[in-house]
């Protein structure tokens, strides 16, 4: 039975409105077919290509169009960006607000991408905050965590959590030794506190619906560092001991929110990491090849009485 | 033929669309649980993230059986030995894909379909091992044949791609002329087209309709990629970092020929995709576009500008602001059967869960390194995020 006879049989019954079917009927056949999905990426790429353009031109011409012409056109784009943005934005809300128009999260990402070259562009020719150009990051990840709140803006959540990362990792860079050990102490740093400060921004009811993107990023960067540390031959059982927690709550968590990618993260983290303490020891193809065909098995069956309980569709 | 029944499947295109037009508002809590009921199948399915993760272990357990089998029973085997049983694995494996659906009715469930990657992958390797030289090219024939019967069987667009690029290897082995293997391809991807676009007619608004759409999708992009020169030349790296391909490699006939082909198949492809409203045609046409757009210039030998991207990124930007503009325009802001609101659920989640993957992996592609340096000025960077802010001049 094909979905429109079911459409009318569902009319029949009374369940639909004679107008909902005119409405279902119609979506089911792509009538009237959206370009929603098209024209925003159309937008994505146009203002990434923009930009790429933008950075390549002003590195490569800078000296033949002289400061103040790079520095002007830089600012007259930030400007006419950011005077669109706030001249056309609804007002504030804590909760999830749509966008006023199609152009507008692009126009405010765009000023965004322009601000860093702009910034970049000023230290690197005038050297204003030569020995301090971390601050560099952290004000602009402060800036954009501002403006992704301020517009609900989910690609300069991004931004803001990447410049975020990249303030850690660059204070990570001055560090003279033991590079890894600090840099992984670090990534565990930023995972806690951009975590924590979702948690806290979701309970205190600060666009909750951007907490997705705050814990996938951190679930991410504390398992790559706790394998890190899991992967180092020395006092690898703390980490090891820390992984194996990591995994428990990550499971728990996609479990109980029905947020499977959690689950996977659980699974695959998981699974890299034991495998690698485990097959340390193991000498010969036979033990290996046993080890994964038996480990392989038992995580298929696990995974499958989850999905058979709690994965079902979504 | 199919694995699945036609009742099933369509159960599975409805309740989807019935989940979807919930989420969107379209039906009530009431209206949506009681259709749902009505559109109860018996097909076993799990979401896309343990769907991959069921994929990923089941390809290491079958990777690791196969290789312990070899490892205790045959240690070290002849190759017509490891030919006949690498034919078994991939008989078997087969046969368990099929078991699996057919007595635990997975549907994209990751089990079945390694099962079945697996059994081509054994198959092509097993004939590998059993052929001397000259007959090499039944590897990709077999590859193609069983990923298009797996296609066909269980409905993965995957292993109709698997089979597309058997084909590009197949053309190694007819001739050595680099231009006679672009025709080939290109020829045998159209004739594919042809045929889909022949058979897809009448299921234009069943459950079959999506697998078509994205088997022609994949079609078109195929025959572009075959004739644009610059794309589709094994030294593409080369060509695009070091400069642009000489036109003294093919035929000077042939390669204006597929110049202009470039030019004339993403309008083509566009037009078929708007006037079947096919969603992923739409899509080729419009990367086809954007391709064509790119490689002019190296086609030409002309030489690239830094801001070249600008000129792309305006267009794009000004393509899809006039192209909504122009809908917003119509009744109901519907022109010709297109709107620009969003109509779908899923809609909004890809865009949610995109903008914030795009949002962290941009900060990296918006700066490329410069095409021509002065000696005390230098662009890099943004590899710590911000953007670039962190870059050197």
């Amino acid at each position: 039975m094909t979905l429109l006879t079911r459409l009318e049989q569902w009319k029949v019954q009374g369940i639909l409105s004679p107008e909902q079917h005119a409405l279902l009927a119609g979506l089911s056949r792509g009538e009237p077919f959206s370009l929603y999905l098209e024209l925003n990426l159309l937008l994505y790429g146009g203002i990434l290509a923009f930009v790429a353009g933008l950075g390549w031109t002003v590195s490569t011409w800078s000296q033949q169009l002289g400061d103040v012409l790079v520095l002007t056109i830089l600012s007259a784009m930030l400007a006419a960006c950011f005077w669109y943005c706030f001249s056309r934005a609804p007002g504030w809300s804590p909760a999830e607000v749509s966008s006023p128009s199609l152009a507008f999260d692009y126009l405010l990402y765009l000023g965004s991408l322009v601000w860093s070259v702009e910034l970049a562009y000023l230290e690197n020719r005038f050297h204003l905050l030569s020995a301090q150009r971390d601050l560099y990051l952290l004000a602009t990840a402060g800036l954009f965590f501002f403006l992704a709140y301020r517009f609900d803006n989910r690609f300069v959540l991004s931004l803001a959590l990447s410049s975020l990362a990249g303030w850690f990792g660059l204070t990570v860079s001055h560090w003279p030794s033991h590079q890894d050990a600090t840099y992984r102490q670090y990534a565990i740093v930023y995972s806690l506190f951009v975590g924590a400060a979702g948690a806290i921004l979701q309970r205190r009811g600060l666009k909750p619906h951007l907490f997705g993107t705050y814990l996938n990023i951190a679930a991410n960067v504390l398992f790559w560092a706790l394998l890190s540390g899991v992967f180092s031959r020395q006092d690898y059982v703390l980490w090891f001991l820390a992984l194996l927690a990591a995994c428990a709550a990550s499971l728990a968590w996609g479990l109980w929110r029905r947020q499977f990618s959690f689950v996977a993260y659980a699974a695959v983290y998981g699974y890299v990491g034991v495998s690698s303490i485990l097959i340390r020891d193991i000498n010969g193809e036979t033990a290996l090849l046993s080890y994964f065909v038996v480990t392989g098995v038992a995580m298929l069956v696990m995974l499958v009485q989850i999905a058979r309980r709690f994965g079902k569709e979504a | 033929m199919r694995v699945y029944s036609a009742a099933s499947e369509e159960a599975v295109r409805a309740r989807d669309l019935l989940k979807d037009w919930a989420g969107e508002g379209f039906l009530t809590q009431a209206q949506y649980q009681s259709m749902e009921q009505e559109t109860v199948c018996d097909l076993r399915r799990t979401n896309i993230f343990l769907r991959i993760v069921l994929f990923l272990f089941t390809l290491i357990i079958l990777g690791a059986a196969a290789a312990l089998f070899f490892v205790v029973f045959l240690s070290p085997p002849s190759a017509q030995t490891t030919s006949v049983f690498l034919l078994i694995f991939a008989a078997m494996t087969y046969g368990a894909a099929e078991f699996a659906v057919s007595r635990f009715r997975l549907y994209r469930y990751g089990i079945e379909e390694a099962l079945d990657a697996c059994s081509v992958g054994f198959l092509c390797v097993g004939i590998q091992a059993a052929l001397s030289s000259g007959t090499d090219f039944l590897v990709p024939a077999a590859g193609v044949i069983a990923s298009l019967w797996i296609w066909h069987r269980f409905g993965l667009p995957y292993a109709f791609l698997a089979a597309m690029i058997f084909v590009i290897w197949l053309s190694g082995y007819w001739t050595s002329s680099h231009s006679a293997q672009h025709v080939a391809v290109a020829a045998l991807y159209a004739a594919g087209l042809i045929t889909v676009a022949a058979v897809r007619s009448p299921h234009r608004f069943t459950y079959l309709n999506k697998g078509y759409s994205i088997v022609e999708a994949l079609l078109w992009l195929g025959i572009y990629l075959a004739i644009n020169l610059n794309l589709s030349s094994v030294d593409l790296l080369r060509q695009w970092w070091v400069g642009p391909l000489t036109t003294t490699e093919f035929p000077r006939t042939f390669y204006w020929a597929t110049w202009v082909l470039i030019w004339c198949f993403p309008p083509a492809i566009l037009a078929r995709g708007v006037r079947r409203k096919d969603r992923f045609v739409i899509a080729v046409g419009a990367i086809a576009a954007i391709l064509t757009l790119v490689t002019n210039k190296p086609y030409l030998g002309w030489q690239r500008h830094t801001w070249d991207p600008m000129l792309l990124g305006a267009l794009l930007i000004g393509v899809a602001l006039l192209l909504r503009r122009w809908l917003a325009a119509g009744p109901g802001g519907i022109r010709h059967g297109f709107t620009a609101p969003r109509l779908s659920d899923k809609d909004k989640h890809w865009m949610n869960v995109g903008s914030a993957a795009l949002g962290l992996v941009s900060t990296r592609a918006i700066t490329p390194s410069p095409q021509t340096v002065t000696p005390d000025v230098h662009f890099g960077g943004g590899d710590s995020g911000g953007g670039g802010a962190t870059s050197d001049f």
